[in-house]
């Protein structure tokens, strides 16, 4: 297997609606940038993957075929993926193993989502429709046809890990003090969605309740349109786009992934609801390849889908432990990027978590979001010389689709 | 047989008028949006499922066991053991009551197709307890006492399965209750059926006549005249209520009183009227200051500080929780 590195990145500005694009030109919007940021044309690019969620938001089946010429990826090798909120990182995972395969030198990574073109006649809003549709990811037989969202398949999540672990995430105090920093955050980042908000943990424990008794609304993501890209690069091919571009590469040591079964239960190989096994393999993986631990790390863009979640996910990938991940806050764990300067590392045993805002300021537009928060990961890596990132993705139903990338900042 | 429906398989106001609208971009361009769908109907085989469904209209419930590793799925969708070669599972007849795995989440903000039913739990039931590897069964979860909320369907709560009263094969056949609140005589009754249980006459929690909640009534009753006076002077607020009429009761531990919705207008009077809506219940009047103050009585009604019958009285909450905004903005603008 050959070394793979991120040499070039580019993304959108992440908005609640772009009525002045369609997803064609957000693509291309992102895609220009990578080039620009890895000073390449797209001649030097050998192929191409997309992460494109859902055919019902961009309103077409096979809406990459769509992008193939205008992203300049006419005549070259695509490939489109789709693996529910977790697609960002399997898409990179594809990129990654194309260049460390050999199949390519130079790839293209490239992924976004147009969802809030979707309409309710009912309501007269798009929500609604945006959470049904993404609720079509159940199945007909046993679970669309009770209600099924997102939001109570990721809250059935915590509730169970909240039974198992009764004094942890239930805190609302302590989940609102992490909206806060997230909201720092999303202020830092000049494409963040919510760059211009200020919330405080009073206004999160007293925002509307979406899912009882763990999900206010200031307490989950957005629906974001926008698209992000990557470039994924050969080590030779690294190199040299390093030397042109006086960039040093963002090396890919090591990508875990793992999906769990769609059916719940107890025992054999069914998904445990307390847990997300998906998110604790992922990273096992990815640590044991990278041969590096939890601790090593400095700096993480967690998928995060919910902030409860948020808290067992950092459990699961080993930065607290299982049924104490409030120490996040409770330990100063967790630093508040309003109190660090831009250029300055987390002190030993601290973490910066999402500093581009994440999905809650940031932005999530599905099928590139994991590439997004690899943008940022980046970005920070650079700016405050941070030898190791970590990159999560999760997704499907009840968090059944877990991932995890350790990047390497090169010399 | 078919066993067919009334109601078509989108609602008859589930659809957009046709138009090709300009909208300002941030630029100060100007862009056209066009109103469209993307439908498609199915009539789908339920295929390997047709076993579990077609014992659902028949007021039974099935898993799949292996014979090897004595796991059973529930609901029976596979019939051949993954864990075991695929050796072929046998059907297996599960008993109509079971235990609820985890805490189940409520759902306040549903998704289009199912505006109008919220709130609503849905959580995972184990129903072959004594099988040494089991899936969960996904379960829609109702109560008799009113409103669902919190502190209800919690891990290891026990409870009967039961059936509507037309079952046609599909996963709204059945859902479950606590057992405790289904009588003595028909606990072990296969198959219960929901018109044997009393949905619409839920016993209202009794309130408590204390002198704290006496003077936060008198509180809660002048916010509430000042705001029914502020939404006849509010052309949003007026707007909100536009096509809403209800008349619901309210008791509380400092006095009772009705709210009364119609023409666009909101009125306090004195009292529960002889004919109301609904009956909802608040021990502590205060939860209608704090609205009036912009709180939400839809969180009232979620966190069970104000108690609701039905999910119909439900409704008319959120568009309640708009007017002290909506009369702000008016007067304040005015």
């Amino acid at each position: 297997m050959r070394r793979v590195g991120i040499v070039g990145a580019g993304i959108t500005d992440c908005r609640s609606r772009w009525v002045e694009a369609t997803y064609w030109d957000l693509f291309q919007q992102a895609t220009r940038r990578a080039c620009q940021d890895a000073q390449i044309t797209t001649a030097e690019i050998d192929s191409v993957i997309y992460g494109i969620y859902n055919d019902i938001f961009e309103h077409q089946a096979i809406p990459e075929s769509s992008l193939t010429g205008i992203i300049g990826m006419a005549n070259k090798p695509g490939t489109r993926v789709t693996t529910g909120g977790a697609t960002g990182f399997y898409a990179m995972r594809m990129a990654a193993m194309e260049v460390a395969s050999g199949m390519s030198d130079v790839v293209l990574c490239i992924g976004g989502e147009k969802a809030t073109d979707c309409y309710d006649p009912r309501s007269k809003t798009a929500t609604p429709m945006v959470v049904d549709t993404i609720a079509k990811s159940w199945d007909p037989f046993y679970e669309y046809p009770l209600g099924a969202t997102a939001s109570d398949s990721y809250m059935q999540i915590c509730l169970a890990y909240n039974d198992a672990y009764p004094n942890d995430i239930g805190d609302p105090l302590v989940r609102a003090r992490i909206i806060e920093m997230l909201c720092h955050a999303g202020n830092r980042n000049p494409h963040a969605q919510r760059r211009l908000e200020t919330v405080t943990a009073e206004q999160v424990m007293s925002s509307r309740w979406i899912i009882a008794p763990f999900l206010r609304l200031l307490e989950t993501c957005m629906y974001t349109e926008g698209a992000g890209a990557l470039i994924f690069a050969c080590e030779e091919r690294a190199t040299e786009i390093s030397r042109r571009t006086g960039v040093p590469p963002v090396w890919v040591r090591g990508i875990g992934a793992a999906n769990e079964s769609y059916q719940a239960g107890r025992g054999g190989s069914y998904k445990r609801l307390h847990r997300i096994d998906s998110d604790r393999i992922a990273a096992e993986r990815a640590y044991a390849v990278a041969g590096v631990t939890a601790g090593d790390i400095g700096i993480i863009e967690l998928h995060d889908a919910f902030v409860a979640q948020l808290m067992v996910t950092m459990g699961e990938l080993g930065f607290v432990p299982i049924g104490q991940t409030r120490r996040l806050i409770d330990d100063g764990i967790m630093v508040d990027p309003k109190e660090l300067a831009d250029d300055a590392r987390p002190e030993a045993g601290r973490l910066l978590v999402n500093p581009s805002g994440g999905l809650i300021f940031g932005g999530h537009f599905v099928g590139g979001s994991n590439m997004f928060s690899t943008w940022s990961c980046r970005r920070e890596m650079l700016a405050r010389q941070i030898p190791l990132g970590l990159i999560h993705g999760t997704g499907a139903i009840n968090a059944c689709y877990g991932g995890a990338i350790v990047l390497e900042l090169g010399a | 047989m078919t066993a067919h429906d009334s109601r078509s398989v989108l609602p008859p106001d589930y659809d957009l008028q046709r138009e090709y609208r300009e909208l300002e971009g941030r630029d100060g361009q100007t862009y056209l949006q066009f109103a469209t769908q993307m439908t498609t109907f199915y009539k789908q085989t339920y295929g390997e499922h047709s076993r579990f469904f077609l014992a659902l209209r028949a007021g039974r419930l099935i898993g799949a066991t292996c014979p090897r590793c004595k796991q059973v799925a529930v609901p029976a969708f596979t019939w051949h053991c993954p864990g075991c070669d695929f050796a072929e599972m046998q059907e297996i007849e599960l008993p109509h009551k079971g235990v609820l795995a985890h805490t189940a989440p409520i759902t306040i903000f549903p998704s289009s197709t199912f505006i109008g039913d919220a709130p609503f739990a849905r959580g995972y039931v184990d129903v072959a307890v004594d099988a040494p590897i089991a899936s969960f069964l996904p379960s829609r979860l109702r109560t008799t006492t009113g409103l669902v909320r919190p502190g209800i369907f919690v891990q290891g709560l026990e409870l009967k399965l039961v059936f509507e009263d037309e079952t046609v094969g599909c996963a709204r056949d059945i859902f479950w209750v606590p057992m405790s609140e289904v009588p003595l005589h028909l606990r072990d009754q296969q198959p219960l059926r929901a018109s044997e249980l009393d949905f619409a006459s839920p016993v209202p929690p009794a309130v408590t006549v204390a002198p704290p909640h006496v003077a936060a009534f008198g509180e809660a009753l002048a916010a509430l005249r000042g705001l029914a006076a502020d939404v006849a002077l509010s052309r949003r607020a007026r707007t909100d209520l536009a096509g809403q009429t209800s008349r619901m009761g309210v008791r509380t531990g400092g006095g009772d009183f009705t709210l009364v919705v119609a023409e666009g207008q909101l009125q306090v009077t004195d009292g529960v009227a002889a004919e109301v809506d609904a009956i909802v219940v608040a021990e502590d009047p205060s939860v209608f200051t704090r609205w009036v103050h912009d709180g939400s009585l839809t969180d009232a009604a979620v966190e069970g500080s104000l108690w609701l019958p039905h999910k119909e009285a439900f409704q008319l909450l959120p568009i309640l929780d708009r007017l002290p905004r909506s009369t702000r903005r008016d007067l304040r603008s005015s």
